[in-house]
């Protein structure tokens, strides 16, 4: 099929989930997917707003890719989830991206919002499909691949994690190793995607767990109501479904079989800093856990030595409480 | 039972007129010091929007003066207020402190109600039939005390750029606003209203001046408290400039019983309509509208507007962001302060100070 154009996917927040699908979409569509580099060891961050880590790196990629490409994809994340919102930020990224790029390409913003029917995955999906010229029968034959894509990913996505380097995660060609070694410690790592399984905001501190032995559960193979169970008896429901996920799954590994929970924040994450407060209390009252758990803050000054310093730590307690 | 509420602004004024006029015994929390705020901020985390740290500051000091009862206005999403109460729950659980817990809630849907139902079915309890009777009389009472409040405030917001004695409107308001809170009856809140007006008006004022003007816009509670954004307002017009803000109790409260939509609601309407050029979708709390309002006070001739925020608020963040262009494409000057517990009272009149400055040479020049 012949080239239609290029579609530049900034390599920040929700991509760290959803990239397997926006891929194959678009490549269905008939246009070839340019995906920004990763900051690196030198890469300059832009500060166009004064927002947490992973909003100023999606800014900082956008810029990146904006030469580069026909149209930028940004969709406006208003919720992922039947019942639950996302963070308030997202409803703005894509405003914030067209500011920032001083509007000299087009971008991609379909409303994404699972609660309500008109902006369902597949509906925004075909309203893009229609912006690039595709009729409503070729959208849906292309997110319906995508999305079978997708699900079969997600399947795969802890081995993964576990055995590829994690630059290679999202390579989508390589296929993951079957089940290797088996590793002295399960830890269970928690967070926004974004601060989970990109290296430029956690300085690549999944590969340094793998190499002190450690086998990196995350909360995506969890169920709906595995982690409903943990949060159904608060005295308000949690509206952020990342948060929900984050509580939910926090508490689900406390009192479950792993040997440690690790919890990934980004500074300035409003979500993250009150729920932190939340958790620490909670676990407090509930009479503390004997599972240990790290929470680890980062952000653009985090140096690797110091999370590795901690992590290492973090393994030695894992370790005495194991013995 | 002894209920008690947060501060803000002059709330503590109408929810002790609701309490008092229905007879239920109540606290009003210290005003918010220093004192306050450390508690508050001794008791969360440095990422927690400032709002959460006054308020919890308040609700700790009124707990250990005997307090019982919290009473506390619910909101919905997508911002961090509501969830205040299900994490400042747990934290005055783990400090030790007893307590029950009122929702006000923010809309009315068969949960909020279901929910309030629970939470009030013991206190009912405590509640005599006089109690029950007099409530309705109650808030008829704590309205009317709010509007005069803001009747007085807005005056003072007019009569504070022209005083010939720098400092003396605001005496004067404290003096007018403790009159309403001291009336007992309809009338003689009247007749304080009155007292508080002609007590304004007769503030010593150099009519020749022509003041600039400045609106405040930003998160609700930054705007409203000037504990929290340390009297910007009373600060800007004593520096000179007439200040206006559309935040106001009566704005917020009409706003979600969905009434009113002639008045305050059609200026917030526009506000929205402008706040598209830029943002595509409503972000939630009072961004779209701090934008919007910077753009629509553009056109009316405003001389400069004053964006207030707390620290690592999640909607201000996006609207301080495309705020400063907004302020290049229309050509009118915004200060964002960003606050929190530092103490900044130095650093914001030296700021602001400078902005005034800075104003007056661009009315000069055009």
């Amino acid at each position: 099929m012949e080239e239609k154009g290029r579609i530049g996917i900034p390599r920040a927040l929700m991509f760290y989930r959803y990239f397997p699908l926006w891929k194959v979409f678009f490549e269905e569509l008939g246009w070839r997917v340019i995906v920004s580099d990763g900051l690196g060891k030198r890469g300059k961050i832009i500060y166009f707003e004064d927002s947490c880590l992973p909003m100023k790196l999606l800014v900082t990629h956008s810029i990146g890719l904006k030469d580069k490409v026909d149209h930028l994809f940004v969709p406006r994340l208003v919720s992922l989830h039947r019942d639950y919102i996302m963070c308030p930020k997202f409803r703005g990224a894509p405003d914030i991206v067209r500011l920032a790029t001083e509007g000299t390409v087009s971008i991609l913003d379909e409303t994404v919002d699972l609660r309500t029917r008109e902006h369902s995955m597949l509906r925004s999906f075909l309203k893009t499909g229609k912006r690039l010229g595709a009729d409503e029968k070729e959208g849906k034959r292309a997110f319906q691949k995508a999305e079978q894509f997708f699900l079969n990913f997600q399947k795969g996505w802890e081995d993964r994690i576990n055995q590829l380097p994690l630059k290679q995660v999202f390579h989508l060609e390589t296929p993951a190793l079957p089940k290797s070694e088996e590793k002295p410690f399960q830890v269970a790592f928690i967070g926004h995607p974004y601060n989970l399984f990109d290296t430029d905001v956690n300085k690549d501190i999944l590969s340094f767990a793998r190499s002190l032995g450690m086998r990196i559960i995350t909360p995506d193979g969890l169920s709906e109501k595995e982690i409903g169970a943990q949060v159904s008896d608060l005295s308000k429901e949690i509206y952020w479904s990342s948060g929900r996920e984050i509580v939910g799954s926090l508490f689900h590994f406390l009192s479950g079989r792993v040997d440690g929970v690790v919890f990934l924040t980004s500074f300035k994450c409003g979500i993250d800093a009150l729920l932190q407060e939340f958790i620490r209390r909670r676990l407090k009252l509930k009479g503390g856990t004997s599972i240990p758990l790290l929470v680890l803050s980062l952000d653009e000054h985090s140096g690797r030595e110091g999370l590795t310093t901690r992590l290492e730590a973090f393994r030695d307690v894992m370790e005495e409480s194991t013995h | 039972m002894k209920v008690t509420f947060p501060h803000l602004g002059t709330m503590h004024i109408f929810c002790k007129a609701i309490a008092e006029t229905s007879g239920i015994p109540y606290i009003v929390p210290p005003e918010t010091s220093r004192r306050t705020l450390t508690l508050g901020v001794q008791h969360s985390n440095e990422c927690i929007c400032l709002p959460f740290k006054m308020i919890l500051g308040n609700f700790i000091e009124a707990l250990q003066m005997g307090a019982d009862t919290i009473v506390m206005v619910g909101s919905g999403p997508p911002c961090r207020l509501g969830l205040y109460d299900l994490v400042q729950k747990v934290i005055l659980e783990d400090m030790g402190l007893r307590y029950r817990w009122l929702t006000i809630p923010p809309r009315l849907t068969w949960q909020a109600i279901w929910k309030n139902y629970e939470e009030t079915k013991e206190l009912k309890k405590e509640l005599s039939w006089k109690n029950i009777l007099l409530f309705p009389y109650g808030l008829r009472m704590g309205w009317k005390k709010m509007m005069a409040c803001e009747a007085l405030e807005k005056l003072a917001m007019k009569v504070r750029p022209r005083e010939v004695q720098k400092g003396e409107t605001q005496k004067r308001l404290k003096k007018a606003l403790s009159g309403v809170d001291e009336a007992r009856t309809l009338r003689t809140l009247n007749d304080a209203l009155q007292k508080g007006r002609t007590l304004l008006q007769e503030t010593g004022q150099d009519f020749s001046r022509v003041p600039l003007k400045i609106a405040i816009v930003g998160e609700l509670y930054t705007v409203m408290d000037p504990h929290i954004n340390r009297g910007v307002e009373q600060k800007l017009g004593e520096l000179g400039a007439e200040v206006t803000r559309t935040s106001w109790f009566s704005t917020h409260i009409l706003r979600s019983l969905r009434k009113n939509k002639a008045d305050q609601n059609s200026e917030r309407i526009r506000f929205f309509e402008a706040s598209k050029a830029y943002l595509g979708y409503d972000v939630g709390a009072e961004c779209n509208l701090s934008i919007g309002e910077a753009i629509v006070r553009s056109q009316e001739g405003y001389d400069g507007v004053v964006h207030l925020m707390p620290f690592a608020c999640m909607p201000e963040t996006t609207a301080s962001g495309i705020l400063t262009r907004v302020g290049k494409d229309w050509d009118i000057p915004i200060l964002t302060l960003i606050l929190d517990e530092q103490e900044i009272e130095g650093r914001i009149q030296t700021l602001l100070e400078a902005f005034i400055e800075m104003l007056q040479w661009k009315r000069k020049a055009a």
